[in-house]
This record gives C-alpha cells, sequence and structure tokens, in this order.
C-alpha cells in the first residue's frame, strides 16, 4: 500500500515537472551587419533577419514573465560603441499565426519586464535597436550580449 | 503504530505537494542571444599636393589643368571599400598675399576637378570615376574605391588671373574639402 502511494505520489510529480516544462531560444541575433563610423544606425523590431528573434515554448495559457538584461554598449576589444533600445523597440505575438511586421503587442519597452501568457504556436518576440557610431569609431566587429530570462508566474 | 504510517504519509504528501509548487513557481530557462556589428574604417582626407600656379605675371592668366601631375590639387580620400560618400569642396574666390595687402582672382570652372575611385594617385593618368566635373558641385554617388588600399582621389585644377598692377610676391588661399559617409 506505502509502496503503491509513493509511485503514485512520484508520477505526480514527474508529470507536474512537465506540465510546466518551458523553453526559451534565440531564433535570431539582432544584427546591424554594415556600419560607417558617423552613422547612427536602427534596425526595426519588425525587420526580418536583423532584429533579434526569441522563442518561447511552454504550456499554452501558462502566464510568463519576460526580463531581458540590455547592454548598454557594443566592444571590440578596447572600443565601445553605445547601443540605445527604446521604449517602442519590442514586440510581442503569441496568437498561432505570428506576423513580425503586425505583431499582436507592439511597442512594448524592453527594460522592462513583460508579463503574457504562452499562446498555442508558443511566443514569439522581436526586439531592434540603433547604434551610434563616433565618427572616428575604430574598425572591428564589434558585440555585445543580450539575456532573455522566462519565468512562468503560476497563473 | 497507525498514527507513525498516518504522518507518514503525511509528509510523503507534503513533500510531493511542496515539490510540485516549488516546480511550479521556479520554471525559468534563459537565453543568450547578441547584438552584433561590423563598423568600417574611419574616413579620412588628406590634401596630397597643392594647387600650383608657380610663377604667374602681371596681366597674364594662368591655368593648371586638372590632369597635370605636378601641378594640380590632389586629395586622398581613404575609407571603407566602396562605401557610399558625399564631399564638399569650398572654394577661394581669391588668393592672398601672406600680409593680406593685395589679392588675385582664382576661378575654378565646372570641368576643373577629376574623381579617381581607383587608388591610381597620378592625375595625368586617370583611372576609373567622374571625368572633368564641377568642383563647386560634386556628383552624388561617389564611392570610396575598392582596390586593395581603398582610396578615392581628387584632382582639381583652376585659374588665376592676375592683375596687370599685381604686386609681386606669393600668394595662397585655402581649398576645404569635407566628406562624409552616407550610409550607402
Amino acid at each position: 500500500m506505502k509502496k503503491n502511494l509513493l509511485i503514485i505520489l512520484l508520477l505526480l510529480l514527474i508529470a507536474s515537472s512537465q506540465l510546466f516544462a518551458q523553453n526559451v531560444i534565440v531564433n535570431n541575433n539582432l544584427t546591424f551587419g554594415t556600419v560607417y563610423p558617423g552613422i547612427p544606425k536602427t534596425i526595426s523590431k519588425a525587420t526580418a533577419g536583423f532584429a533579434a528573434e526569441f522563442y518561447v515554448s511552454g504550456t499554452a495559457g501558462s502566464e510568463i514573465t519576460i526580463d531581458l538584461a540590455l547592454p548598454t554598449y557594443m566592444n571590440v576589444g578596447s572600443s565601445n560603441m553605445q547601443v540605445i533600445f527604446q521604449e517602442t523597440d519590442c514586440a510581442i505575438d503569441t496568437s498561432a499565426t505570428p506576423d513580425q511586421t503586425n505583431p499582436e503587442f507592439n511597442n512594448l519597452d524592453p527594460w522592462h519586464t513583460l508579463t503574457y501568457r504562452i499562446g498555442s504556436n508558443g511566443l514569439y518576440l522581436w526586439l531592434g535597436g540603433i547604434i551610434v557610431p563616433g565618427l572616428s569609431q575604430n574598425e572591428g566587429s564589434y558585440a555585445s550580449n543580450i539575456v532573455i530570462t522566462v519565468t512562468y508566474t503560476g497563473n | 503504530m497507525k498514527n507513525i504510517l498516518d504522518i507518514k504519509k503525511m509528509i510523503y504528501v507534503l513533500i510531493i505537494l511542496g515539490s510540485v509548487l516549488i516546480n511550479k513557481v521556479s520554471a525559468q530557462d534563459v537565453a543568450n542571444g547578441s547584438a552584433t556589428a561590423n563598423v568600417q574604417a574611419a574616413l579620412s582626407i588628406v590634401a596630397t599636393q597643392d594647387l600650383q600656379f608657380g610663377s604667374v605675371f602681371q596681366g597674364v592668366s594662368k591655368t593648371v589643368t586638372n590632369n597635370d601631375a605636378a601641378a594640380a590639387g590632389i586629395f586622398t580620400i581613404t575609407g571603407a571599400a566602396g562605401a557610399g560618400i558625399s564631399a564638399y569642396m569650398t572654394l577661394p574666390q581669391y588668393i592672398s598675399t601672406a600680409a593680406g595687402d593685395d589679392r588675385m582672382t582664382i576661378a575654378f570652372r565646372n570641368t576643373d576637378i577629376t574623381i579617381d575611385s581607383t587608388s591610381n594617385a597620378d592625375p595625368s593618368a586617370f583611372g576609373s570615376g567622374w571625368l572633368d566635373v564641377d568642383p563647386n558641385s560634386l556628383p552624388t554617388g561617389l564611392v570610396i574605391g575598392s582596390d586593395v588600399t581603398p582610396h578615392t582621389m581628387l584632382f582639381l585644377g583652376g585659374r588665376v588671373i592676375p592683375s596687370v598692377d599685381q604686386s609681386a610676391g606669393s600668394y595662397t588661399g585655402n581649398i576645404i574639402v569635407t566628406v562624409a559617409y552616407n550610409g550607402i
């Protein structure tokens, strides 16, 4: 009897863990491409292939919070270049047919925690930005990290 | 004995419920993306050779052509190969003595500049680009040359018109060229 109870409880535990399993992946990095010193460059969140795209999979209907840790500079060696994320540079689509050019939730602030529910087709997040190279910006391939953290709220 | 069994059952249930609760509130995932950019070489321009009229006689105008290797003004623009640039030239109307006590007219025709987007630095051996265009309105669509050494050269000619009573001496004037990437 005790053994059966234990097995049942363990199965419940496994089922519970699977129920709340989730995953976030990077589909596309934010890519500014070729940049000239002295000329700022903007990548729109709606520009496929250049805007950052993150995909969150998980239980449909579950509420999650999304936090982005954004850089303020990009680097190569000891050289820095300013990168700016405005309060409208993010968009999210949780619909069954996600559309980067006409997202379900547009002009979101990437600097604040975003709370949404995962849709039947997961959740897509897009991010644009601006870089501001100086007139005498050193030549090179600049990079910086964008960290996305997705957490279930339990709601 | 039964009480002990009940307590054990309760402990099992609490452990499992706790585990479920923990899973529910702490489920989290993190992904690391990146932002990347390739910054091209900074733009620079150097006056490689001044526009030199040499000896000039009172009342006799003198012209230097833009393909005169020894006398044409030469500017060297260096930047990212193939990058689009905009350029603007500020030309003097007069050149003056150092003391400023006399000045001489200088004129530029609308064919007095040649822009060579190869690495050719010799005004007399035009490579490719814009031949004999207007220095007061440099063409759009300028690019940095795509050779191994990415240069674009400006070769400038002009004409001085000394008066019949022009004071003897050395005359100079500033020729200012401004260049900037246009992002194209």
